[in-house]
């Protein structure tokens, strides 16, 4: 009787959330909330423990890390430098043809508090959330501009779930850098792989090109590296597109902050098709 | 007292499964503590405990997850009450039954779970045959020793209680 009772309430939960996504809103944020508050001290004890391991333990390798990130800022300055000398003529170049557009982005630095609790989807939990003007579909970078994932579900005042590119849900509009081919990357189901789907046989793609968000699809911002073309095959039988493995520029599994962009990715798209 | 301890433990679960658990093994869990926590309280209560413990921790776990939620509150609940009708009729008290248990309520939990997404999406294959399977052995493996765990603790302490005592009340004489 209480097996029957149970099994079709889930039923009823389920499909409330199928005909409706924000079904169970309210739950969720409930329980997002009050977990993450529990999440964020076990992972700050984490933090804490590790700090400092890597801060006396390890002091041992620092003097030959110095040396090496020393050479490695006098190597970035130069790139920097050429680089400034570039956005110059960039700009000047963009002054010269009007176009005064300017797409900029707030961030906000979040730290990872959680990862997902089974196997079957990729997410994690970050420690920040409406509080900080982190929304839903805010897009989510690494410090080195790899993305990340989105933020999915309706966030806490303190927390957000962050579905990751990897997901076999999740989903970004892409480009190869190079020849300008567009397509839609896409999680798999295999250990950290992605698969860019919608790029014609006609056009060129060759195994090392990078590949980099369009724009397009409303949630991430032009030009945030996505990964590498690692593998390239026409597409099966009369198949229009090719088949394209991307290895992610972001290892998902040593993610410990994050960059959250909280405003930008709107006025990117419009900048993008008004162009 | 023995519902507190139950919340607590699938509290407690659910804290290691979300944050240690990715911390060492990534972005894959290769256990489920949660279902481990389930399948322990329904060998040792019986099927309503193991329903609702199930419907709980499936519940709280899907809030925290990226799926739809209750899902995975139906898959453990039914496999809740399931081990639990087998705990009632049968006795799993030595560690290799215990480990066939932890092993086939883990693999019925992933067909559930999978089954019912698969009817909700058409998103194609959700996980591999391999991360299932693993994850079942150390569910399994993880699962007998905290019902070991558990049958031994009790005593230990209650032994060692006594022995303090005895102790205390020979250095009072």
């Amino acid at each position: 009787m209480w097996l029957l009772a149970v099994v079709i309430g889930h039923v009823v939960l389920i499909s409330l959330q199928v005909s409706a996504p924000s079904g169970t809103g309210l739950f969720e944020g409930v329980t997002v909330g009050l977990f993450s508050e529990v999440q964020r001290g076990v992972a700050r004890g984490v933090a804490g423990v590790s700090g400092f391991w890597h801060g006396y333990v390890e002091l041992r390798s620092v003097q030959a890390e110095n040396d090496a990130l020393r050479d490695n800022v006098a190597a970035l300055r130069f790139e920097v430098q050429r680089e400034h000398a570039l956005a110059q003529r960039v700009r000047g170049l963009e002054a010269l043809l009007d176009l005064r557009e300017e797409v900029s982005y707030t961030n906000v630095i979040a730290r990872v508090i959680a990862g997902d609790p089974t196997i079957y989807f990729r997410t994690l939990m970050i420690d920040r959330g409406t509080v900080d003007g982190v929304l839903r579909d805010s897009a989510v970078v690494s410090p080195d501009g790899g993305v990340v994932g989105r933020v999915v579900g309706d966030p806490g005042p303190r927390a957000a779930k962050v579905q990751l590119l990897i997901d076999r849900n999740a989903a970004a509009g892409a480009l190869i850098e190079r020849t300008r081919a567009a397509g839609v990357v896409m999680g798999d189901v295999d250990q950290g792989v992605l698969r860019m789907e919608y790029v014609s046989n006609l056009l060129e793609v060759e195994v090392g090109d990078t590949v980099v968000t369009s724009g397009m699809d409303g949630v991430y911002p032009y030009g945030f590296v996505i990964g590498e073309v690692e593998a390239v095959h026409q597409g099966p039988g009369s198949s229009l597109y090719k088949t394209i493995q991307v290895r992610p520029s972001v290892t998902f599994s040593d993610l410990e902050n994050v960059l959250v962009i909280v405003r930008g990715p709107a006025s990117s798209m419009t900048a993008a098709s008004g162009r | 007292m023995k519902t507190a301890w139950v919340g607590l433990g699938l509290g407690l679960a659910l804290a290691v499964q979300t944050t240690l658990v990715p911390m060492v093994a990534g972005v894959d869990p290769p256990v489920d503590l949660v279902l481990v926590v389930v399948v322990a309280v329904a060998v040792g209560s019986g099927p309503i405990a193991g329903l609702w413990v199930g419907t709980v921790g499936g519940l709280l776990q899907d809030a925290l997850s990226g799926g739809l939620i209750g899902v995975g509150g139906l898959a453990k609940t039914l496999v809740g009450y399931l081990v639990g009708q087998l705990g009632a009729r049968f006795m799993v008290v030595r560690p290799w039954h215990q480990l066939l248990v932890f092993f086939l309520a883990s693999l019925v939990h992933a067909g559930c779970f999978i089954g019912v997404s698969s009817l909700l999406s058409d998103g194609g294959r959700m996980t591999s045959y391999g991360a299932v399977l693993t994850e079942a052995m150390a569910n399994a493996a993880i699962g007998v020793a905290v019902v070991g765990g558990l049958q031994i603790g009790p005593g230990w302490l209650g032994r060692r209680r006594l022995r303090r005592r005895s102790m205390s009340s020979r250095f009072s004489r």
